[in-house]
């Protein structure tokens, strides 16, 4: 049992070939390109911490006016009434929709919220080297990954929303700017999770251990 | 040199050597049998799979998603009939909408992951299998299939499915939506291009490029 970095060799990102890293300490600083498909070649990815911080603080601040801006208003004969995600979500379980309701309450509530959570465990417990299950670590760091990107539906009905309901001055649907700072949200987060190496979490413990 | 090269049971019982992507551990993977998977000792991420004719039905597929992909933009998916008129809705009028509505961010955002990006991996995946298939492999293939494979979860056209379910039950009580032609069309799409994911196995097309430039796992 032992790991790639630990015998000197580094492992494609994309096509997993096996490359060896050469015998300098600054192997960080060194750009080293994978002999079958000539992508960068890291050991870690580069800069995966604070990366990963950067990207996920300004989800965060984000998340804020996603959820107290309107996502997007309806107007219909000269009424308007503008919806937050939350208050959507009320509507819909209002008007008996209550499994379109639980949809958008997990697409659009519960996974950012418990993928910003699942980050922001990640990275603390990379800071405090912490032993505590890797491998639950790594599998709901997988997890976080791909039901990710699930979150964008709710931006997608506004869109199909904005673009159907178009009848002059009787009913229209505007886009709020609720829904931009919703998708930047998911967009950054997706780019969170993937700046952040699962590698790391395993490196506390491949040092430890002998 | 002929007499010596490696008859088909000796690449067979070849063993790879792999470095898990999610943990770093190094691994000897034994040969796998068709739809076997190998999965990481230490956290269990999949590392490699074998499926027999990998490539040639992922071509099949992707052909298919691309000649559905171009039905299900030419005719609306879905129309609104209130007030006496009818509103049509295509992937392409969803994003030109937000644009009239100034969100242009929004509206780029839409383009990319339900046109743009489904159509860049259709036809890019339908360009790398036919190179590799003829063995006309060039220095571009290889930074054409990373890109394909780093954009692989930017092309949300299931999700647009999704959402457009969702839209049919929520307009669905306060007008009339007429399902469109092409929403059948996107429906096969959808599941066109879902096998096409599930079939294609990277490590077959990776596997050519190794023997091509001389390098092994």
């Amino acid at each position: 049992m032992t790991t790639a970095r630990k015998v000197g060799l580094v492992s494609c990102h994309f096509c997993q070939t096996l490359s060896k890293l050469p015998d300098t300490d600054d192997n960080i600083n060194t750009t080293l390109r994978c002999p079958c498909c000539q992508s960068y070649l890291h050991s870690r990815l580069p800069n995966s911490l604070s990366r990963t911080w950067a990207l996920l603080i300004a989800a965060m601040i984000l998340y804020i006016p996603a959820n107290t801006f309107p996502i997007m208003t309806f107007v219909y004969l000269g009424e308007g009434q503008s919806d937050t995600i939350l208050s959507g979500v009320i509507h819909l379980y209002a008007e008996g929709l209550w499994p379109l309701a639980l949809l958008i309450f997990i697409a659009s509530i519960f996974i950012p919220i418990l993928k910003l959570f699942t980050l922001l465990g990640l990275l603390l417990s990379v800071h405090f080297k912490s032993h505590w299950r890797p491998k639950d670590r790594t599998v709901i760091y997988r997890m976080t990954e791909f039901v990710g990107r699930w979150s964008m539906v709710d931006v997608f009905v506004i869109a199909l929303l904005v673009a159907l309901v178009q009848f002059g001055n009787n009913a229209t649907v505007t886009p709020g700017f609720g829904a931009l700072a919703f998708a930047a949200v998911v967009i950054l987060t997706m780019f969170a999770a993937h700046t952040f190496d699962p590698r790391l979490i395993w490196d506390t413990i491949d040092n430890n251990g002998k | 040199m002929k007499s010596n090269s490696p008859t088909t049971s000796q690449i067979d019982t070849q063993i790879n050597h792999l470095a898990c992507p999610d943990c770093d551990l190094i691994q000897a993977i034994p040969p796998l049998k068709n739809k076997q998977v190998a999965y990481c000792l230490r956290c269990h991420a999949s590392l490699l799979k074998h499926q027999k004719n990998s490539l040639d039905r992922s071509l099949a597929f992707a052909i298919t998603g691309l000649i559905l992909f171009i039905i299900a933009n030419l005719f609306p998916l879905l129309s609104l009939k209130a007030l006496g008129l009818t509103q049509e809705g295509t992937l392409l009028s969803t994003s030109l909408a937000l644009f009239n509505t100034d969100q242009i961010l929004l509206s780029i955002l839409i383009l990319l992951t339900t046109i743009i990006f489904p159509a860049t991996t259709l036809l890019g995946t339908i360009y790398i299998l036919i190179q590799v298939k003829t063995n006309r492999i060039n220095a571009y293939t290889a930074p054409i299939f990373r890109f394909l494979r780093s954009t692989d979860a930017w092309g949300m056209l299931e999700i647009m499915m999704l959402a457009i379910l969702v839209t049919l039950v929520k307009l669905g009580d306060i007008a009339d939506v007429i399902i469109g032609t092409s929403l059948y069309a996107f429906c096969l799409l959808i599941i066109a291009l879902s096998l096409l994911s599930y079939s294609l196995n990277p490590h077959d097309v990776w596997n050519k490029l190794r023997a091509k430039n001389g390098c092994s796992l």
